[in-house]
């Protein structure tokens, strides 16, 4: 018995994939900004806040990085409502990726700040300009500069990770996917389907990301 | 660009020929006389909905569909080979060819059986609502603004969301685990499965409170194999009605339900 492939099913359900494309877009967007900025004040914990704080970092980094996002994922949609936080699965959804590309933002910021001259924070304080003038003013736009690329590929693989939310009943591409295969059993068809819509939104993304860096940095940065 | 572009195109050229092959390898001896020659049978096996499928204590699957899938390799003469697979992966592991028969609480719909060959039913199940007692629901009209977890590819996602009224909210899970954790954790406040299911969850979770407030329906489910497979498939109808006569099925359904097997139908 050959396999046909009936891709007819798949145009009739378009809406509804695309609307899950536009939900994984969304959910992406806010856990990139989110993570953003738990990076940006991970990595100024790190740098100039007090020794706790940087040892709190460091520990946030290291559970984030080395358990399972999809464990993470469970402990905040249902183990926080046992302390009486109730989050959606949007919200959940989001907080949990926000923490998670938090943590390899942090990491990512760490390393820019590193390739920072040591002789301009040096310069710039013997300027008379404070610890966090000199964090904001030219160790961060340097860093974020030099990271920006390993940042643009952390937010394209945060894009994709975003199909594990759909677990959490999180409506978005693959769950949509997940839903219309079981209720039509044309598996192989939704998700050639949803591959390919993939493969597009990482596409814009990246055109947009890269769009972003020539508004920030200039074309001269690659 | 222009690399770019050739490197998409070579990607798409790489999921056709995945396709093609899909299309080929479909094209292959009688099932049923490639069973008994390769003395190997495999069956699917969903672990994760107790009392079909289920980890044992000794870390082996176990479950009434389970026990009814040996006893098919044993009738079979042959080696059985679970292929464990997630509730949505049932139908699909079926399609793709790595599995020769699915039996794991697929219940018969008409829409299944646009891309799968349903057997004889060999069981039946009842899908209930269920929810903490102080939730107050006594009918289907009661679920309207409440939010009800239901787990995909089941018979519940097939017929919960169609016969509740407007203004019901549903959220969707891939597995039953996930479904009754959202249960269990007040994330949604009631939710759709199996009367097993339900009555396991109630049993286990004394503290919850959990009651089963009303039946939605009442569904026999069968084994089923790749439409073209006719060989197998009658065999498994065979196999149905000699172990209606026998009392097997009616003996592991009483062992893993606790309940009296239904009076079974046929086609």
């Amino acid at each position: 018995m050959a396999y046909t492939f009936q891709f007819g099913v798949v145009a009739d359900n378009f809406p509804a994939l695309l609307q899950g494309a536009a939900e994984t877009v969304e959910l992406s967007a806010a856990a990139m900004a989110g993570g953003l900025a738990v990076g940006v004040l991970g990595a100024l914990a790190r740098n100039v806040g007090p020794r706790p704080a940087a040892i709190a970092v460091r520990a946030y980094v290291e559970i984030i990085r080395n358990t399972p996002f999809l464990v993470q994922l469970f402990i905040v949609y249902f183990s926080l409502p046992a302390i009486g936080l109730r989050l959606s699965a949007n919200g959940a959804a989001v907080l949990g990726m926000a923490l998670y590309a938090g943590a390899y933002i942090t990491e990512i910021l760490r390393g820019g700040i590193g390739a920072v001259p040591r002789g301009e924070v040096e310069a710039a304080r013997a300027l008379g300009l404070t610890k966090l003038q000199v964090f904001g003013l030219v160790v961060l736009p340097q860093a974020l500069r030099i990271a920006y690329p390993a940042l643009s590929s952390q937010f394209i693989l945060l894009m994709l990770a975003s199909s594990v939310v759909s677990t959490i009943s999180a409506e978005e591409l693959t769950a949509v996917t997940n839903t219309l295969q079981s209720t039509t059993f044309r598996a192989f068809e939704f998700y050639f389907a949803a591959t390919a819509l993939y493969l597009l939104m990482a596409l814009g993304f990246r055109a947009v990301l890269d769009g972003i860096r020539r508004l920030a940095f200039g074309r001269a940065v690659t | 660009m222009k690399r770019r572009v050739s490197t998409l195109l070579a990607g798409l050229l790489a999921l056709m020929a995945a396709a093609s092959v899909v299309t080929a390898s479909a094209a292959q001896a009688q099932a049923l006389d490639r069973i008994l020659k390769d003395k190997k049978v495999r069956i699917t096996a969903e672990v994760t909905s107790p009392p079909f499928g289920f980890i044992g204590a000794d870390g082996q699957p176990d479950g009434l569909e389970i026990a009814a899938a040996r006893q098919i390799a044993k009738d079979l003469g042959v080696d059985l080979d679970l292929v464990q697979v997630p509730a949505t992966g049932r139908i699909p592991a079926l399609l793709a060819g790595r599995a020769d028969i699915a039996i794991s609480s697929l219940s018969i719909t008409l829409d299944r059986a646009k891309t799968i060959a349903f057997a004889d039913p060999h069981g039946a199940l009842t899908i209930v609502i269920t929810a903490p007692a102080d939730v107050s629901i006594k009918s289907i009209a009661d679920l309207a603004g409440k939010k009800i977890g239901i787990t995909r590819a089941t018979l519940e996602e097939a017929t919960v969301p169609k016969l509740a009224p407007s203004g019901t909210q549903f959220a969707y899970f891939n597995d039953i685990d996930a479904t009754i954790q959202a249960l269990l954790s007040g994330q949604v406040d009631a939710a759709g499965m199996s009367g097993f299911a339900a009555k396991s969850i109630a049993d286990r979770n004394p503290g919850k409170h959990l009651e089963s407030k009303f039946t939605v329906t009442t569904a026999y489910y069968a084994a089923a194999v790749k439409p073209g497979d006719w060989d197998l498939l009658r065999w498994l109808d065979t196999w149905v009605f000699i172990h209606r006569q026998d009392g097997f099925l009616a003996g592991i359904y009483k062992k893993y339900t606790g309940l009296d097997l239904p009076d079974l139908p046929s086609f």
